[in-house]
């Protein structure tokens, strides 16, 4: 069972995306994201917090709805997933 | 135009406006000498001041929209909440290095600003790549255009992702928030969202 992780902006720069990653043994959202984030400590720093939760500014879509980050917890994950990662960006 | 900056060299690689002769000139009145030179028959109203709470709903008087080229979140919350309360459209637009993004924010159709970003990134000084807000800047003024001809389909609930290390661009569908503190209908108070660390 597999799902597919699709960053954007600078995750995308930090960890690359469309990563097919094994679902099997990761219950839930935090998990999943977080077997392919841990690969860059950098990466997995813009992400998470100190906890290991999303930070509150990341966007999260699941097959195309969006994932509130405190939510994100007890989302379960399933085979064929896709989920998006995305930092909203600032500049002007 | 409102904008209380004074042309730096750091800003020629994308505010086109401004050139190595206006340095140190007032942004507003240097942006209004070239676009009154573009086109005589249009009237500049140049404001130099910076955007707040005590000022923003009289700046925006009685527009017809707001187009975001904001810096920094608080302010474009700001600019949400006075589109949301004269029932005006806000178009929204940002950018970091080679990515960009931008949506149309149409009060009681569409998500506003908070509900696709209900909590700011945190603040930095960001990387501009001169050509990403030329891109971003550009679907913007497409979108004003498009919104006052009452043509095409707008970025109504599409967050539009550019990515210029690829030269693609990619669609986030985004929906309103029953329970945004800006404009849910299942929310009341003050919004008291942090702003990012």
């Amino acid at each position: 069972m597999t799902a597919k992780i699709r960053f954007f902006a600078r995750f995308r720069e930090l960890l690359g995306t469309d990563i097919v990653i094994d679902v099997n043994g990761k219950k839930s959202l935090p998990d999943l994201v977080k077997g392919i984030a841990a690969r860059n400590r950098e990466g997995y720093d813009a992400i998470f917090d100190e906890k290991g939760a999303f930070r509150e500014f990341v966007i999260l879509m699941q097959n195309g709805r969006r994932i509130d980050t405190s939510d994100a917890g007890t989302t379960p994950v399933a085979d064929g997933d896709e989920i998006a990662v995305f930092p909203p960006v600032a500049g002007g | 135009m409102v904008d209380k900056d004074v042309v730096d060299q750091s800003n020629l690689n994308r505010q086109i406006l401004h050139s190595q002769a206006d340095i140190g000139k007032k942004k507003v009145a240097s942006a209004e000498e070239k676009l009154t030179a573009l086109n005589p028959d249009i009237h500049v109203n140049i404001i130099d001041t910076t955007i707040d709470e005590s000022n923003a709903a009289r700046l925006v008087g009685g527009a017809d929209g707001i187009v975001d080229a904001m810096d920094n979140y608080p302010t474009r919350y700001l600019l949400n909440d006075i589109a949301l309360e004269k029932k005006i459209p806000l178009f929204h637009g940002a950018i970091r290095g080679f990515y960009g993004q931008a949506t149309t924010i149409i009060p009681g159709k569409t998500a506003c600003l908070r509900c696709v970003f209900p909590c700011a990134p945190p603040k930095e000084v960001f990387p501009v790549i001169g050509a990403t807000p030329g891109v971003i800047g550009t679907i913007q003024a497409n979108e004003v255009i498009r919104y006052l001809l009452g043509n095409g389909d707008l970025l109504a609930n599409r967050l539009l992702i550019w990515d210029g290390m690829c030269s693609r661009t990619e669609e986030i569908a985004v929906a309103r928030n029953p329970r945004c503190p800006a404009c849910g209908n299942e929310t009341s108070g003050k919004d008291t969202r942090k702003e990012g660390a």
